[in-house]
């Protein structure tokens, strides 16, 4: 499959915080990616990095072959799709919806404006409101139309769920989808909100403290851990040479999410085994990186 | 086609078990078409890269067969071949673990096959 975008070893500094510390990453063409990680992972740094809108300390960005950095033929390509907010740092953002919507329509050469239309409609979306004006819900809808609109061959949502609802999260992963299929294209979707997502990713990019902690298929990971319970001592035995990822119990009870190696024989044990979400995987994963980054790390003085 | 999706299973597992379902259930008839991957993502709400997953097991099974260009079919004889593919499953998924719960229970073998009487003779 065809590499669409690769950054390596990008390092990022903001004055004493490194955001990213050491970034490699290959993104394939037409495969849509959930990113995920805590607040403060870098998420949102890294996609500035891909997208070409931030430069990095250390390391390259190359799209289709070609420096991403100040280059506006790769850059067109890209659509980064930001979290609008109210206010920027010059004051309240007093610009009308259409005024963000026209600069795009300029700046991105694949811009369908009847789909835009279309969504407008869809998310009965007012574009003569300013910014400042809209509700969280709302500035997540005027986000994700410029993102889908934009038909950019690379196109990156930052949170796009976070403002909504229950009702339109479940509309957007639909739009995203019927869209994807008629229209394929290469996305990355940064989101807390994981597992209403999980089926929507093809594949899943973890991360944390500024690295990448894991980046594979989504139904190949959640395949990988299962959930064993029973009693503490049953449960030992069965679970004997796979690596426990987490633990807890009561009494003598005892339930630990392991990491499959694919010939495990549960059967003959009186134990319980069941699957784990995408959610606590990342949860558990998190957890183990940033244990063994702190027992890394020198003590401090 | 039943439209949940549970966590139980991987998603292209599950794919693969409604489609089969549906041929059990002559929903789907030998020899004709299934739904086109795009169809069963947008059912679904799934990627159709996990879609295409599910449907290329059966294909792999020879449960359902490609015809370049048009789509997916299901194969003469493939109802068949997964009556006989899911008796091979039922000891394991189904009467190892209603034995395994019966004992917890303390329910004996004799009180167990007269349950499993009950139920037959109740047509359900």
């Amino acid at each position: 499959m065809a590499t669409v975008l690769e950054c390596n070893g990008v390092i990022k500094r903001f004055g004493k915080t490194t955001a990213l510390n050491g970034v490699d990453l290959t993104l394939d063409e037409n495969k849509i990616y959930g990113l995920i990680g805590r607040n403060g992972a870098g998420k949102t740094t890294l996609l500035g990095i891909l997208a070409g809108q931030n430069f990095a300390d250390e390391g390259s960005v190359s799209s289709y072959g070609l420096p991403v950095w100040e280059n506006s033929e790769v850059m067109e390509k890209i659509c980064f799709s930001r979290e609008l907010s109210a206010s920027t740092a010059f004051g309240p953002d007093t610009r009308k919806v259409k005024e963000l919507f026209r600069i795009a329509r300029i700046f991105y050469p694949n811009w369908d404006e009847e789909y835009a239309k279309r969504l407008l409609v869809e998310f009965k979306l007012d574009i003569k409101k300013p910014i400042n004006k809209l509700s969280k819900g709302m500035l997540s809808m005027v986000s994700i139309i410029i993102a889908l609109a934009s038909r950019a061959p690379i196109t990156f949502l930052d949170e796009p769920v976070a403002g909504l609802d229950v009702m339109m999260r479940e509309k957007f992963y639909q739009l995203l989808l019927d869209d994807y299929m008629e229209n394929p294209r290469t996305y990355i979707i940064s989101t807390h909100i994981i597992d209403e997502a999980s089926n929507v990713f093809e594949e899943v990019v973890l991360v944390d403290a500024g690295r990448i902690m894991l980046k594979r298929n989504t139904e190949e990971l959640r395949a990988q851990y299962a959930y064993v319970s029973g009693r503490e001592d049953t449960v030992s035995e069965a679970i004997k040479g796979l690596q426990v990822v987490h633990r807890e119990g009561l009494g003598k009870s005892l339930t630990v999410c392991v990491r499959l190696n694919g010939n495990e024989q549960f059967e003959q044990y009186d134990v319980d085994v069941s699957p784990v979400s995408l959610q606590k995987i990342f949860v558990y994963l998190t957890e183990q990186y940033e244990s063994t980054a702190n027992a890394a790390a020198p003590a401090l003085a | 086609m039943n439209t949940n999706l549970n966590t139980e299973q991987s998603i292209y597992i599950q794919i693969a078990r409604k489609i089969e379902d549906d041929i059990l259930r002559d929903i789907l008839a030998e020899g004709e078409a299934i739904p086109s991957t795009n169809q069963l993502a947008a059912l679904y709400k799934i990627n159709p890269a996990t879609a295409a997953k599910g449907v290329n097991i059966l294909v792999d099974e020879g449960i359902l067969f490609k015809k370049r260009g048009i789509g997916m079919f299901v194969t003469e004889g493939g109802k068949r071949q997964i009556i006989v593919k899911r008796k091979e499953g039922f000891y394991e998924k189904y009467v190892v673990s209603l034995v395994r719960e019966a004992r917890q229970l303390n329910i004996d073998t004799e009180e167990l096959v007269e349950m499993i009487k009950r139920v037959q003779h109740s047509g359900q």
